[in-house]
């Protein structure tokens, strides 16, 4: 019996195989055991005899084997418990070897009154230590499962530092080092120092205060810049589109699609003739405010509502429904125009400017639904 | 009450005997190994920090596998025995002809030809010799996986070959 075969057959395996999170010996985190055992149980079977196996066969022996030494654990627990003990004896264990082979049966297990030391259990493994030949295990198994030791902060008193205020008891955590988090105490200590005119600091602590600042600074003009960047470029889409974690999933057998130019140039001329958003009081110019719906649009947020057309749409060639869309959508959107502008200007009444976008988004639907039933009229067609 | 006369001697043997077969364990190193086992103990909720009790669970283990795989190789000796007794009748039937066509198209080569002699552990002689300890495996039948693999059409044509297939080579 090859292991380095055998690992590679797990290794498949394991890969197609996807079980329930519930099952308590099949769970992720018992893989490595499951493994040693496997390992373990292959070699028991060739000492018996077995030239080969089956890999069903392996995996149902040697969870049959795992699930053993858990009863075996689990009645010893209840009988030391229920002898008031925590931890478990050699009793504890035969009594849980005993129930277990009760239903094959041991030598004196009819006996009432027999002595846990005498039992015929401990005789038959005895027996079989003494009969089986030796096989030591393949691998070295390292002690698992790892756990990773916390670092811990450690309080002021296992610091040996005095807590900063009188009303801080010193069992609790000591704080981080001042130069992570001041940033008035400095400048205060800095201005202090300059009031008094004292120049009792030395050379070194000027220069270290120096070199904090200038870090401060620093990180005030990240911090500072960020947010700049942020509120400059509008919002997060350019990170969606250039990012491709933000992007919306593909679906099985979907293909990505360099995004369309189309719905940017329609949504132009619809913002053109449709100019009711800017009556509402935004005065921020109509491209920019169709903007963030466009890009809703291409990374996929509207996706929520008709995920399946857009699948659709990303699917079909460009050409196709650009010659579709155009003509109607331009003719809905004057209808649009005409008869539902106090409508609209009602609704947006209701919901206020903070519902424009879902309002600018919707239109983008309905622009899209027609796209892509106009695509559909000419298939058919 | 069934009393069981014990001289004291007697049990002072068994306490020695149990004694010295723990303090054998120590130097006794069972296949499985005791960071498996002790894993596995402790997830039930044993615990203790004694090695030989550890080892004691792990050969307990070892034999109950021992025996079951024991079991499996004499069930699966007794299926080989009897394999080669009508294995002449088989080949001149004219059914197995027409099952033997229907192997090679898939790719297959004839199982009596290629009568692997090696002992192998099947799901078969596992789930006889765990049926005798007292655990009862079920399997699936191997129509029920070859049907995700082709057409309904196929499948119901499979379906009768497949079933003859099974139990010819369930009688190999």
């Amino acid at each position: 019996m090859n292991n380095g075969c055998l690992e590679n057959r797990k290794k498949e395996h394991d890969n197609s195989q996807k079980r329930p999170k519930s099952y308590k010996f099949g769970s992720k985190s018992d893989d490595f055991a499951l493994a040693i055992a496997k390992v373990a149980v292959a070699q028991l079977c060739e000492s018996v005899g077995f030239q080969g196996f089956h890999l069903s066969a392996l995996e149902t022996l040697s969870d049959i084997s795992v699930r053993y030494i858990y009863s075996i654990g689990k009645t010893a627990n209840l009988s030391a418990n229920l002898a008031g003990r925590l931890e478990g004896n050699v009793f504890d264990i035969i009594h849980g070897l005993e129930d277990l082979g009760s239903n094959l049966g041991f030598s004196g297990a009819s006996d009432v009154d027999r002595c846990v030391v005498s039992s015929g259990v401990v005789k038959d493994i005895t027996q079989f230590v003494g009969v089986s030949d030796f096989i030591p295990f393949a691998y070295d198994v390292p002690g698992f499962p790892v756990v990773k030791e916390s670092t811990k902060t450690g309080s002021f008193w296992e610091k040996g530092e005095d807590p900063p205020g009188e009303h801080i008891p010193s069992w609790l955590p000591a704080f981080p080092d001042p130069e992570t988090y001041a940033t008035q105490l400095s400048v205060e200590n800095e201005t202090m120092g300059v009031s008094n005119g004292k120049k009792t600091e030395s050379e070194l602590e000027r220069v270290e205060r120096k070199m904090d600042r200038s870090l401060l600074n620093l990180q005030l003009r990240f911090a500072h810049n960020e947010n700049k960047g942020g509120s400059s470029h509008g919002s997060g889409y350019v990170a969606t589109e250039s990012n491709p974690y933000l992007a919306a999933p593909l679906h099985v057998g979907e293909k990505e699609v360099s995004p369309v130019v189309l719905p940017t140039k329609l949504s132009n001329e619809v913002a053109l003739r449709n100019p009711v958003h800017v009556d509402v009081g935004n005065h921020v110019s109509v491209l920019q405010t169709f903007a963030p719906a466009i890009e809703a649009m291409k990374s996929g947020l509207c996706d929520s509502d008709n995920g399946k057309k857009k699948l659709l749409y990303d699917q079909r060639p460009t050409v196709r429904f650009k010659i579709g869309i155009v003509k109607k959508s331009l003719g809905t959107v004057s209808d649009f125009d005409s008869q539902n502008e106090e409508d609209l200007l009602k609704i947006a009444s209701w919901f206020g400017n903070d519902n424009e976008k879902a309002d600018k988004k919707r239109r983008v639907e309905k622009i899209m639904k027609e796209s892509v039933e106009s695509a559909r009229n000419k298939i058919q067609l | 009450m069934n009393h069981n006369p014990q001289s004291s001697d007697g049990k002072h043997d068994d306490d020695s005997a149990l004694s010295d077969f723990l303090a054998s364990l120590m130097d006794y190193a069972p296949t499985i190994p005791d960071e498996l086992v002790e894993h596995y103990l402790a997830k039930s909720g044993f615990q203790c920090p004694d090695v030989r009790l550890i080892r004691l669970v792990a050969v307990a283990t070892q034999k109950f596998v021992a025996e079951v795989a024991s079991d499996a190789l004499q069930h699966c000796k007794a299926r080989q025995a009897a394999v080669v007794k009508d294995k002449r009748e088989k080949q001149q039937k004219v059914i197995y002809l027409c099952l033997l066509s229907f192997l090679i198209s898939f790719g297959l080569s004839d199982p009596l030809l290629e009568q692997d002699k090696r002992l192998i552990l099947t799901m078969d002689d596992l789930s006889k010799s765990l049926r005798e300890v007292g655990i009862e495996i079920s399997t699936l039948p191997l129509f029920l996986y070859f049907s995700t693999c082709f057409s309904i059409y196929d499948q119901i044509a499979s379906i009768y070959v497949l079933s003859y297939i099974v139990d010819c080579l369930s009688s190999l």
